[in-house]
């Protein structure tokens, strides 16, 4: 009998690990009303915030896309850095381990099905508070707007699998420093407010986050009259930079991690 | 049995009542630390409150831009004090889930001689401390930097305090009821944040609950956070707070906490009989659910 091909092996694992992600996904609602849910309730509260201080309209439209994309962050956050935690704790990670495949193939999938089913998640926030709150914007933007979310989120979900690697060595901890990262990420992304208002030492530190860049372009090609950081495409250029750079460094920390991590025996463990 | 400590008297139910609320206040505690050194754990802690901080704070300077208002002040004490809802409900009901689907540990504590609620509560004191550190930090760091005109000279720190307890009473009744209800769903991780994230819209946390549309103007009229947030700016910013309630004397807004606190201590505890005995006839406490 021959051995099926590497590549073959590859694209076979992508499918399987972006299913459940894609289908068993859905048929849990429990995790579909809490993925819309969060972010809306988020959204709705800065909203008022900004009402309550009589800001000009265009903010309210800051705030619901800030929002919108927020739901990817949390996605990044909970289901690919932290997946391997998960994974760990349902004692399927010893079983990645040992399958005939790659770290990167499961990874790649659990990206494609978290972009697929948090788009959708995403959509809903976006229609619910654009509905609820009124917001207007620019139809020509569209399209380019479409193309700047398709590229964010290629980085963005690059930048997931580096995380995840990363936390393969890790326990408890990472849990932790997870579930620490996702306000300050709110605050440095401007994801209720322009990010130029950080000033362009910090917002330009900010850009390593895929989503700082991206909100932003996002941002100016909808609605105007936002205020601009850089040129939409200076900031669709430097995403495209950081596509490259965010998978070869996963690769290369997925490689070194599972290394630490089959040398100190962590893949199996528990609790750490 | 009577046990004679100086001129008070303490029955050994008593006794192990107040040893089983120290032990389980100290297991909580452990749980939601020990996992790093303390001082690593207090930055966690803070993270949080201050980064909604900051972000208020831009907010509040892109719009205002720099001019001169009692707002900001509303906006951190609102985001400082927050922490105890956050940590008092999202907290503590991951832990109380935790506990059941990661430790797999609550069924031996829900049927140890110690009374459940008393683990309850003592694990809810733990979140609560943890949320103190946070809410005095965050005060402290918006009052040095961002200049809040809160003096501790004046404040009225027994106004203070009776709000605080006031509300903490409610947020572990609310706690202890809506985790209970958890427990019914298997995948209700996170959950809680849903549920402090509806309190953080309705409250009066980061904005005025006047500009909330009327339904919703009016549940949050008659939920204690609002009157405790409005009480805990009356007390440490004095005449210089930003007032939800403008008409209200300090005591009216304090009796409205009363009535408003014992409605919900009232309303929760009943719910979690309720969800008690449905979580006993359904086998949710020994339930093996999501890890």
């Amino acid at each position: 009998m021959s051995r099926p091909s590497a590549l073959r092996i590859f694209v076979k694992t992508v499918i399987a690990r972006a299913y459940p992600r894609t289908v068993g996904h859905a048929r849990n609602w429990s995790w579909v009303v809490i993925e819309i849910v969060l972010p809306l309730i988020g959204t709705v509260a800065m909203v008022y915030v900004y009402r309550a201080l009589r800001a000009p309209a265009e903010y309210t439209g800051f705030v619901v896309l800030g929002g919108t994309l927020l739901a990817f962050w949390q996605n990044i956050v909970f289901d690919m850095a932290g997946n391997f935690i998960w994974e760990r704790g349902g004692s399927n990670l010893e079983l990645f381990t040992v399958a005939p495949t790659t770290f990167t193939a499961i990874l790649l999938g659990m990206a494609l099905g978290g972009i697929f089913y948090t788009a959708q998640r995403a959509a809903a926030v976006l229609l619910v508070t654009s509905l609820l709150f009124q917001v207007h914007y620019r139809p020509a933007g569209i399209a380019p707007a479409v193309g700047l979310l398709a590229l964010t989120l290629l980085a963005l979900y690059a930048l997931g699998m580096l995380l995840a690697s990363l936390f393969l060595f890790f326990g408890r901890s990472a849990w932790h420093a997870l579930d620490g990262m996702q306000e300050p990420v709110y605050f440095l992304s401007g994801f209720y407010f322009p990010v130029h208002s950080l000033g362009a030492y910090v917002a330009g530190a900010a850009s390593i986050i895929p989503l700082t860049l991206g909100l932003d372009a996002i941002r100016q090609v909808l609605l105007p009259g936002t205020p601009v950081f850089l040129a939409p495409a200076w900031e669709a250029g430097l995403i495209a930079l950081q596509i490259p750079a965010y998978l070869l460094s996963a690769q290369w920390a997925l490689r070194m991690m599972e290394r630490l991590a089959r040398r100190d025996a962590r893949l199996s463990m528990r609790w750490v | 049995m009577q046990v004679r400590f100086g001129g008070f008297g303490l029955t050994t139910a008593g006794i192990q009542t107040w040893r089983g609320l120290g032990a389980s206040a100290r297991l909580g505690w452990q749980v939601s630390s020990n996992w790093t050194s303390p001082g690593v754990f207090l930055v966690y802690s803070v993270l949080r409150p201050i980064s909604a901080a900051l972000i208020l704070t831009v907010i509040y300077q892109v719009i205002t831009r720099g001019r001169a208002s009692t707002y900001l002040a509303f906006l951190i004490t609102g985001t400082a004090f927050w922490s105890f809802v956050q940590q008092g409900l999202s907290g503590f009901a991951n832990a109380i889930l935790d506990d059941r689907g990661q430790y797999r540990m609550l069924k031996y504590i829900y049927i140890a001689p110690l009374p459940f609620g008393v683990y309850l509560v003592g694990r809810a004191i733990a979140q609560l401390a943890g949320a103190a550190a946070s809410a005095v930090i965050v005060i402290g760091l918006g009052t040095i930097t961002l200049h809040l005109p809160i003096n501790p000279l004046r404040a009225n720190w027994l106004l203070l305090g009776v709000a605080c307890l006031l509300a903490f009473a409610a947020i572990v009744a609310i706690g202890m009821a809506f985790t209970f209800l958890l427990l019914a769903g298997r995948d209700t991780h996170g959950y809680g944040e849903i549920g402090a994230g509806v309190l953080y819209v309705i409250s009066g946390a980061i904005f005025p609950i006047g500009i909330l549309p009327g339904p919703l103007a009016t549940i949050a009229a008659l939920s204690p956070l609002a009157y405790w947030m409005e009480l805990v700016r009356r007390s440490l910013l004095q005449a210089q707070a930003y007032q939800m309630f403008p008409g209200l004397s300090d005591v009216d807004v304090l009796i409205r906490l009363v009535a408003s606190t014992i409605g919900t201590v009232v309303v929760a505890s009943l719910v979690f009989r309720w969800a008690d005995r449905r979580g006993r006839q359904q086998g949710y406490v020994d339930r093996d659910v999501q890890w």
